[in-house]
């Protein structure tokens, strides 16, 4: 905290010496809109310095200046005025609107176009929207902004990747997640996040700092993301980082804030005398052994977690003029998670650089570096996970002696979390560097409208883990390091074509070629066998059980191009596109495959009969269809597998000696996934732009859909399975966004508010051939589950593929105290078996979406974001643990309500009753209703007075206070749970299962953004 | 705009040419460390690299490294359960499901070793490399041959009644897959066939397998193997003989103590696979880690109070004095634990798999039901046994003293539940709880088949009461 405040001064410093050096004549004036309404905000430059100012809430400024310099008036829609300094000392400018500038422009694949005239399926999240958000990840800058964009956080660890989902479950055995492009670079994201019990570790896109994003563009459809080819299946994220300026001024931004988190929730479980009494009675009654109380009285949640205090500081300048412009940003961070010993320090450097380095060659350079140190914590799957233990673990035994010294005694997996968070190390250490540089030449003197662009782009990952464990909780210690690195490089060469034929005829081509390759190591050494806890590293080992080194590549090599054309100002637009990708990853008989789309628009405001009609603006119907690949399969087997088409032996020895074992059954006919989706779209605005909305209708159809086949190991040399290209399921939905200004008063009272909302109907339309069919006859595929190895979630053939299969659980029978379940036959009974599983429930949604509301009156600004989830069924499976009559774990209150006498309505059957020991089985008493909405975010930000500020040298301060997950609504069922819960984060296989996930945080920060 | 003359644009070309020419052949690459099965079996290194490979699949716990011999432990009087894997807990409390996952797994990875040995078995023979000459190519298909024998034995104890109770021989067992071709599916083999199976290999593979080693396959651990096989059989003649055969060869000696465990030289060990900290139990769910007290072990399986009863029947037995240690449990703060296998942290102890012991117990066993006395008297055979273990010298034996004998050496090495069932026996004594559902015949004293088996080939047909 010193460091940083003495940074500032300086900077300060700095600031104030150049502004008394320019003082020579102080000019005034107000600025107004074309109906003469006073215009704040406006910024005022001197040309050709970095002395600029803007206009307050009146449209006043004052700037000084000499005589002959120019001043430049500029503002977001309006004309740039430029007006050069007389005599007058008093300068009053009207501002013209510009029907161009008005056009947002929205990034798009490979590109920017003007929103008028996006005719795919686009969504985007501009800076805005971003600004008032408090989050730690890009995915979670998408939650509930977004229709038909479905963010589920998957845990409340830190660090924790968010589940993403574009227009619901688009892959069965690959992933369902989203590309993600940072400033053009295609981010890889599967390798490195190490699980610790977890279904997916450490968030890939963790690195990326959301304070250096200025937006970011959905590509939904495939028409959108046909260009991305055999990656654009899951839809496609770009994220654009800060810009910076051309307009001759100099901004620096400094934010500072202070966050604290607690659990939001959390089972109630047993107290020691409540768990004696119970294990006693059950145990009686079944001829276990009792357990004897070990005489503490433990609260082990209260023990595991803390209120976590986190601080995040960045600071970025924005620069430059006409022909440089630079983003300077960087920020420190430390996130203290709610789990003790879990946290994060992240620091990270940002430039951004463009240069025109002459009239027909531009260069850029986009840079982004970053250090991620996680402290990490264990969770769901593991018995070093302290969440999980603290759940489980008997309340009356104390983690301590009596003289306060860990013991591992009795203790759920012979550890001490406790202990193993206090002395063990277990860090993973990320560097990541991603950026791109690219020359862009204007080729307009052979070709009148024609550029090329040649982009070098890099992602390179390096982990470092380091482990150690000490003597008391692994005899003799442990030490790991293991480095592992990616590195991507990626060539882009593009040349474009603009050009305006006649007056009304617009063209642009594009046509390029991409190449990537991507290399992955890792370097491993464990080490047991230490004399003291002193030793910390794995040299220090008597005994190395693991060392290993290895490595594997991948190549991408791909054609594209697109064309479009539109007639009279976007009145009638089209547009089409071509990808060929050919991969190293697929099998030799399909290496290369051919994406497409098509689209056209009609913006019936370009109308010339729309003229009059001056209630409804910028009214547009478009549709496309196109097709685009999912390429994520590397991890379809479980593990990263980057030859996924070839039929394997891997080494596994035996004494020493080198000895080779089968590994994976062949198929080169492998491809990527295909999905075709057509949609169409209408959008209008109302009343001056003061209503909008945007409705969207699609279908997508993914067939080839690859899977990890299970195949019988009895018939197939004991492999389990093999990837194959079968099956065909198909998304439908309809997407809605509402914007609304409802008040506009810059001066007193403003609301705008956003609403979205998507349905999304999944239906398995195709399963392969050999498929196991279910109780009901079905063809099915048992879904992939996370940490858990097998799961009961299945794609059924003509029913989602998230359906929940399981035996429906109906009860404790009041007369006789058995718990009973729902037969095949439809009768209940006791002792149900597997052929009475059935589809009980959903994992995906009915629909989404998000609501969101800013409120300003003067100088304060009040803006809440709720998302909301609907329809969706959870699965508990740790109630299978802790809500187990009779196992020797901890159990949540409510086994307390116990069956005693005929015509009790309990939860736990009778101990007598020999359906006490299947009591716990996967059955629909772990099913949960896991519709929620949640308020995820609220700000309340006051800005001081402008008449306060320009009497000092800064332009903007802004105090905020947020809330994160601060209410929930959820059903009863879901008391101790978070209803985000999900079991797998990597968007494949099982959606919505939690084992002892740990809930989310709610946050609290206060925060300050400084701006001069 | 004229400042970029036409050499700067054909420079420009000419780089986008070059960066395409550069990257289009970079498509065809292949793993840096996994081969395919055509390389495998091209050479003469790397298919008996394959043959290592099989033994690689037996390490791992759920073939003969601990959890597949602890679940079997675990259903019968010997060992309790007090851990947390609810998997484990269905077995040791007679609540099985089908859904079990470690059950799963003992199936699977026991057929991943029935499918390693069947791809030797199938390939070598086609290997084209002139140095592999016949006898070696024999050689290393007896040993698969060896070990897919012991695997089905192994898989036709736990997934089908014993040949005491039922149907006998024609109770089913597990499919009997003799061939790496995929996809040839098979219903569930009777007992009789796979018990014939194994016999015919096992004496088919006796003449070809080299003496000297006890980490592989070696003729003493075909005819030890057959020994048991016979016992399971009441063919006691043979029983007797092909025992007293291995403990006739000098290669395989009574150990002087019980400081055997995890030394592979030592003459005591018939078979023993070695497991060391860079290759071995593949899971923590082996020999090593749940029998070991916490913090180094889970501490799964302490002792039964009924076998602490057993040995405390005759005070000083080193079977239990040398062999047990006290520590924590997974759930009991003190609780006693065997010290076979007291590497919890490294997973380095070896895997008793056949060893010289028992075949001196089958001898006695054997001779004592057929009224021979096959290389020695039932008496003597226990008494070298009890002398070792520091207990006096018994005039007489019966059934029951020789049995209580066997379940004193062999406690925790899986043989427990078979000694039982084949004797007519409970699995549970009196007074240890589920004692009803552990009698011979009952249905959940075998294991179901798994769930994902009979989802995938609904054709093998599900245990009654699953």
């Amino acid at each position: 905290m010193k460091l940083r405040i003495h940074w500032m001064c300086s900077v300060f410093l700095m600031l104030l010496t150049t502004s008394m050096l320019a003082q020579q004549k102080t000019i005034t004036g107000n600025v107004s809109d074309q109906q003469g309404l006073a215009l704040p905000g406006v910024s005022v430059v001197v040309v050709g310095t970095t002395s600029g100012t803007q206009t307050d809430f009146d449209g006043n400024y004052s700037i000084s200046a000499e005589i002959g310099q120019r001043l430049r008036f500029s503002y977001l829609g309006q004309k740039t005025v430029n007006v050069t300094i007389g005599a007058s000392n008093t300068i009053n400018v009207q501002m013209e609107e510009d029907a161009q500038a008005l056009d947002e422009v929205v990034v798009v694949a490979y590109g920017e176009k003007s929103r008028k005239n996006v005719i795919t399926s686009i969504s985007e999240i501009d800076s805005e929207s971003i600004e008032d958000l408090v989050v730690d990840s890009p995915q979670n800058i998408l939650q509930g902004q977004s229709a038909g964009v479905q963010v589920v956080s998957s845990s409340g660890l830190v660090g924790a990747a968010p589940e993403v989902r574009i227009r619901g479950t688009n892959s069965l055995g690959g992933s369902s997640r989203p590309l993600f492009v940072i400033d053009g670079v295609v981010l890889g994201d599967t390798f490195n996040t190490l699980t610790q019990g977890t279904g997916q570790g450490i968030n890939p896109l963790a690195t990326i700092n959301p304070n250096d994003i200025e937006s970011i563009s959905v590509l939904k459809s495939a028409a959108a993301a046909a260009l991305y080819g055999s990656r654009g299946g899951n839809g496609v994220v770009l994220i654009t980082t800060k810009r910076g300026r051309t307009d001759g001024t100099v901004t620096v931004d400094i934010n500072t804030n202070v966050s604290f988190s607690r659990l939001t929730d959390s089972p109630e479980l047993l107290n020691a005398s409540e768990f004696i009494d119970f294990t006693t009675t059950v145990r009686s009654a079944i001829g276990s052994t009792l357990l004897t109380d070990a005489g503490g009285d433990v609260d082990f949640i209260d023990l595991v977690t803390r209120n976590a205090v986190s601080t995040n500081s960045n600071f970025s300048v924005r620069g430059g003029n006409n022909r440089v412009s630079y983003f300077i940003g960087g920020t420190r961070e430390r996130q203290e998670g709610v789990l003790n010993g879990n946290s994060l320090d992240r620091t990270s450097f940002r430039t951004n650089v463009e240069a025109k380095a002459t009239d027909w060659l531009t260069a850029g350079i986009n840079m982004n570096v970053s250090q991620n140190n996680f402290d990490r914590t264990p969770a769901e799957n593991s018995f070093a996970a302290p969440y999980t233990i603290a759940l489980l673990q008997r309340p009356d035994v104390e983690p301590f002696d009596e003289n306060g010294n860990f013991t591992t005694a009795g203790n759920v997996g012979g550890g001490n979390v406790i202990a193993q968070e206090q002395l063990n190390q277990n860090d993973q250490n990320t560097t990541r560097i991603i950026g791109n540089a690219y020359l862009n030449f204007d080729l307009s003197s052979f070709i009148d409208g024609l550029s090329f662009k040649q982009e070098l782009g890099i992602d390179r990952n390096l982990d470092d883990v380091i482990e150690r464990q000490v003597e008391l909780l692994t005899p003799g210690g442990f030490a790991r390091n293991r480095i592992s690195q990616q590195n991507r490089v990626i060539v882009n060469s593009l040349l474009s074509y603009n050009k305006t034929f006649g007056e009304k005829h617009n063209l642009s081509a594009l046509v390029g070629y991409s190449f990537e390759e991507n290399k992955f190591r890792i370097l491993r050494g464990d080490g047991t066998g230490f004399l003291a806890d002193a030793q910390r590293n794995v040299e220090s080992a008597s005994t190395f059980p693991i060392t290993f080194s290895s490595g594997d590549e991948t190549t991408l090599v791909s054609y594209l191009g697109r064309i479009a054309y539109d007639y009279a100002n976007g009145r009638y637009l089209l547009e089409g596109s071509l990808r060929r990708d050919g991969s190293s990853v697929f099998g030799a008989n399909n290496q290369f495959g051919t994406f497409w789309s098509a689209a056209a628009g009609w913006n019936v405001s370009e109308e010339p009969f729309m003229e009059d009609v001056s209630w409804i603006q910028g009214l547009k119907i478009n549709g496309s269809i196109g097709s685009t690949g999912n390429d994520r399969i590397t991890a379809a087997t479980g593990v990263l597998n980057f030859f996924p088409s070839l039929g394997t032996f891997g080494t596994n020895n035996y004494n020493g000696e080198s000895g080779l074992t089968p590994l994976a059954l062949a198929n080169p006919d492998l491809q990527w996934e295909s999905t075709t989706t057509w949609d169409i779209g209408l959008s209008a605005s109302f009343f001056n732009r003061r209503l909008s909305f945007n409705a969207e209708y699609y279908n997508r159809t993914t067939d080839d859909l690859i899977l990890l086949v299970p195949v019988d190991p009895t018939f197939n040399n004991g492999l389990n399975n093999v990837l194959q290209n079968v099956g065909e399921l198909e998304n439908r939905g309809v997407e809605l966004t509402v914007d609304a200004t409802i008040f506009d008063n810059p001066e007193g009272f403003s609301w705008t508010s956003n609403f979205n909302i998507a349905w999304n109907e999944n239906e398995v339309t195709s399963l392969p051939e050999t498929a196991s069919l279910d109780e009901q006859g079905r063809p099915f595929v048992e879904q992939v589950g996370g940490s858990l190895a097998n799961s009961p979630q299945r794609a059924v053939l003509g029913e989602s593929a998230n359906s929940w299969y399981v035996i429906p659980y109906i009860g404790v029978n009041p007369q006789t105290g058995d718990a009973e379940w729902l037969g095949a036959d439809g009768n209940p009974t006791t002792t149900p078996v597997a052929a009475d599983r059935r589809i009980v429930g959903q994992g995906n949604p009915d629909f989404v979406g998000g609501f969101s509301n800013t409120f300003t009156y003067k100088n304060w600004s009040l803006s809440t974001l709720f998302n909301y989830s609907i329809g969706n069924d959870l699965l508990l499976t740790s109630r299978e643990f802790i809500e187990n009559p009779t196992s020797g774990f901890n159990k949540t209150t409510r086994v307390l309500d116990i069956w005693q006498q005929p015509g009790d309505q309990a939860f736990i059957p009778s101990p007598n009753s020999p359906t006490i020991n299947s009591f716990a089985q996967t059955s629909s008493a772990q099913i949960a209703d896991g519709s929620f909405v949640r308020l995820k975010n609220v700000t309340l930000a006051y800005t001081l007075p402008r008449d306060f500020i320009d009497r000092t040298f800064l332009t903007n301060v802004r105090f905020y206070a947020t809330g994160t997950n601060l209410l929930t609504i959820k059903s009863d069922d879901l008391d101790g749970y978070d209803p985000e819960a999900s079991n797998r984060a990597d968007g494949g296989g099982t959606l919505g299962q939690d084992f002892f996930t740990v809930p989310q945080a709610s946050t609290f920060t206060l925060g300050m953004n400084v701006t001069f | 705009m004229n400042k970029m003359n036409k050499n700067k644009l054909s420079a420009i070309l000419a780089l986008l040419v070059l960066v395409m020419v550069s990257c289009e052949n970079r498509l065809e690459l292949l793993p840096e460390d996994d081969i395919a099965e055509e390389i495998v079996f091209s050479t003469e290194v790397t298919a008996l690299g394959a043959v290592v490979g099989i033994y690689n699949r037996a390490q791992q716990d759920d073939v003969l490294n601990g959890t597949f011999q602890f679940m079997t432990e675990w259903q019968s009087d010997n060992v309790a359960f007090e851990g947390t894997f609810d998997a484990f807990q269905q077995v040791s409390v007679y609540a099985t499901l089908a859904t079990n996952t470690s059950i799963f797994g003992i199936w699977d990875d026991n057929y991943e070793v029935i499918g390693a040995a069947n791809l030797v078995i199938d390939n070598l023979p086609l290997v084209e490399d002139e140095d592999f000459t016949d006898a070696e190519r024999t050689q290393a298909i007896a040993e698969a041959r060896f070990m897919r024998a012991l695997v089905y034995f192994n898989m036709s104890t736990v997934f089908g009644q014993p040949l005491q109770v039922a149907q006998g021989r024609s109770n089913l067992s597990v499919p009997l897959v003799t061939t790496s071709e995929t996809g040839i599916e098979l219903p569930r083999a009777t007992l009789g066939q796979v018990q014939d199976f194994v016999e015919a290999e096992l004496l088919a593979v006796i003449p070809l397998l080299v003496d000297g080693t006890r980490i592989k396959a070696n003729p003493g651990a075909a005819r030890a193997l057959l020994a048991r096989l016979y016992l399971y059989q009441e063919r006691w003649d043979e029983a007797a003989n092909m025992a007293n055969m291995v403990i006739s060869d000098p290669f395989y000696t009574l150990a002087p103590d019980y400081t055997f465990y995890d030394s592979p030289d030592n003459a005591e060990h018939v078979f023993t696979l070695v497991n060391n900290a860079v290759d071995g139990q593949d899971t923590n769910q082996g020999f090593s880690n749940i029998s070991n007290p916490v913090p180094e072990g889970r501490g799964d399986v302490p002792f039964t109070q009924n076998l602490l009863d057993a040995y405390a029947e005759e005070a000083g037995d080193l079977r239990f004095s040398e062999l047990n240690q006290e520590g924590p449990g997974a759930i009991s703060p003190n609780a006693i634990f065997t010290n076979k296998f007291p590497d919890g942290v490294n997973l380095t102890d070896d895997a008793p798999v056949m060893r010289v012991t028992e075949m001196y117990l089958t001898r006695a066993e054997a001779n004592l039901r057929a009224g021979t006395n096959v290389g020695d008297t039932p008496v003597n055979d226990i008494n070298t046994l009890r002398s070792r273990a520091g207990l006096t010298d018994l005039g007489a034996v019966d059934l029951d003293i020789i049995l209580n004998e066997r379940r004193k050496e062999l406690a925790f090495e899986g043989q427990r539940r078979m000694d039982l069932l084949r004797n007519g026996l409970n699995l549970r004594r009196p007074g240890q709880p589920q004692e009803a559902a552990s009698a011979p015949g009952q249905n959940l004293t075998i294991f179901p088949i798994p769930q994902r088996v009979r989802d995938l080939s609904p054709f093998v047909e599900q245990n009654p009461g699953y």
